[in-house]
């Protein structure tokens, strides 16, 4: 148990580590009401309805979706990157952008590749056999999805959701 | 400025940088249209910044990583490696030319640099646009060939580098237009044909409606000289690179054959003479002029190239046209004179050096 660096008086419930290529260079623990008053508490998740839940589990599967009135991605915490730089510069800082600049990222992707998901290689699976899409199972999954999230069952949802995209890859549709 | 020192024409055969790398042997399939595929693979690597938001420092330390595991044993080729800051702006010219490098990785200030094999058929550029920009060359239409050899390439380099990837996205790489497989397979075409009948817009409008880039000699932005046109698959999301390798190959291939059709068309009935005039003159160019630009080289050599491959110049050669189209660019030009020239002294002594190369010297 260790007290916050700031204030010394509360237990400390977040761990702030300095990362410098992979390895750890320095850390603040601190409280909650310290955190945020130094801006570096974690985001209150916004109410959601299952509507947004839906598109946000969806993510890139509907590629037709219209643009909503969601809020705009601040800058990205892992390069500093912000989206009007982003928009300017047509180009990424780091990996974590894909997921910050990720609603401004998907229609760019469509754009260009009239795509928005991997097929081929990634480490660890290099095969780059034609991939056998089984359209039986993925419609399944589809249905499945829609009912889990109907049905609130985020949980049973999100694993459907990484099933749907795997399946869609080929992986684990194959006959 | 100047040392008296003309080039002859044997002394280049023995320097490396003076024999054509494996872009120009032009003795693959096709190898008459289809100069030369590359395949060029982007990657990035996991814990640091890409690119856009690199740091100077970071990118040292980023170069001295990837450096030192590229030094590892067990790598498919022999690579040694050019730290780019240890060789002068010339010289990186050069390697430009060459196709190893990018304009834009000889102009960085960054820690930066190249490892390359002694026969100029792969090139991985180090801190580029992205991290590593793996590219292996193979002369003619060869994509499965070039595919698969940088294919065991990445593996190797898998094995070794914590690579930036998502299973969504596939390789993150620094721009979007390289996201997924990170793979542009292209393929320089000499296409005057096209060019001269006026049907090369046609050609690369075509290319275009079914996703293929069609860039000038020396890619992105750059413009078509000597009628030379790289063709490369726009799209690295949402296809394997074995599509990729087909949609290219495929199209080119028709544009090959368009090419060849449009090029009989031009010595048929009454184009023949006009298109026989156009590469006389521009033998009459070579032969006579004093003044010439690495424009107007490049267009000249063009049309040289089109007589011999249709069998109209007995007495010049394919490989003395490729030695000439490399030794009139700048770089190549004022390294064989072992001379650092201005522009206008450049112009003179290409005319001079290409009659030399091409034995038309009178």
């Amino acid at each position: 148990m260790q007290y916050c660096t700031a204030c010394q008086k509360a237990i400390a419930s977040i761990v702030i580590m300095d990362l410098n290529g992979g390895a750890v260079t320095g850390s603040q623990h601190l409280c909650g009401p310290c955190a945020e008053q130094l801006g570096v508490g974690q985001p209150k998740a916004p109410t959601k309805f299952s509507a947004e839940i839906l598109e946000d589990l969806l993510g890139g599967l509907k590629s037709s979706r219209p643009a909503t009135s969601r809020p705009r991605a601040e800058a990205c915490p892992g390069c500093g990157m912000t989206p009007t730089e982003f928009r300017t510069k047509g180009r990424l800082g780091c990996p974590r952008c894909y997921d910050v600049f990720r609603h401004e990222l998907m229609p760019l992707l469509a754009r260009i590749h009239e795509s928005q998901s991997h097929r081929g290689r990634l480490p660890g699976r290099t095969s780059t056999a034609p991939v056998v899409t089984d359209e039986k199972n993925l419609a399944d999954l589809r249905r499945r999805l829609e009912e889990a999230v109907r049905g609130e069952r985020y949980e049973e949802a999100a694993r459907l959701r990484d099933d749907l995209r795997r399946a869609e890859r080929g992986e684990g549709a194959r006959p | 400025m100047s040392k008296s020192n003309r080039g002859d024409g044997g002394r280049g055969d023995k320097m490396p940088e003076f024999r054509p790398g494996t872009w120009l042997q032009g003795n693959g399939p096709e190898s008459d249209i289809a100069i030369c595929t590359r395949a060029r693979l982007a990657r990035n690597l996991q814990g640091f910044h890409f690119s856009p938001c690199l740091p100077d420092d970071e990118a040292r330390e980023l170069y001295d990583f990837i450096v030192q595991r590229l030094k590892q044993s067990g790598m498919p080729e022999q690579l040694h490696l050019l730290d780019l800051d240890n060789i002068d702006d010339l010289e990186r010219t050069v390697l430009v030319e060459r196709h190893l490098i990018s304009r834009e990785l000889a102009g960085s200030k960054r820690a930066r640099g190249v490892a390359t094999d002694t026969e100029e058929a792969v090139a991985i550029m180090i801190n580029e646009e992205d991290h590593l920009r793996v590219q292996v060359f193979a002369s003619g239409l060869q994509t499965e060939a070039v595919w698969r050899r940088a294919e065991r390439l990445d593996d190797a380099l898998i094995q070794r580098l914590p690579m930036a990837w998502s299973e969504e996205f596939g390789f993150l790489t620094s721009c979007p237009t390289n996201t997924g497989t990170g793979l542009r397979l292209s393929v320089m075409l000499h296409l005057p044909g096209l060019v001269w009948s006026d049907e090369i817009e046609k050609a690369t409008n075509t290319a275009q409606k079914i996703h293929l880039a069609v860039r000038g000699l020396y890619g992105e932005g750059s413009r078509a000289l000597g009628d030379f046109y790289q063709v490369s698959n726009q799209v690295t999301l949402g296809r394997d690179e074995t599509q990729i390798q087909s949609d290219v190959f495929l199209a080119v291939g028709r544009i090959v054959q368009w090419e060849r059709e449009v090029r009989q068309a031009l010595l048929r009935g009454t184009a023949r003479s006009r298109t026989l005039d156009r590469i006389y003159r521009a033998l009459g160019t070579l032969e006579r002029a004093q003044i010439l630009s690495s424009e107007e080289a490049l267009g000249c050599l063009s049309a040289l190239r089109f007589g011999i491959e249709e069998d109209l110049l007995p007495g010049f050669t394919i490989p003395n046209v490729n030695r000439a189209l490399l030794l009139s660019q700048p770089g190549h030009l004022q390294r064989f004179t072992r001379e650092r020239l201005q522009p206008d002294e450049r112009d003179q002594r290409r005319a001079h050096l290409l009659r030399e190369v091409l034995g038309c010297s009178r």
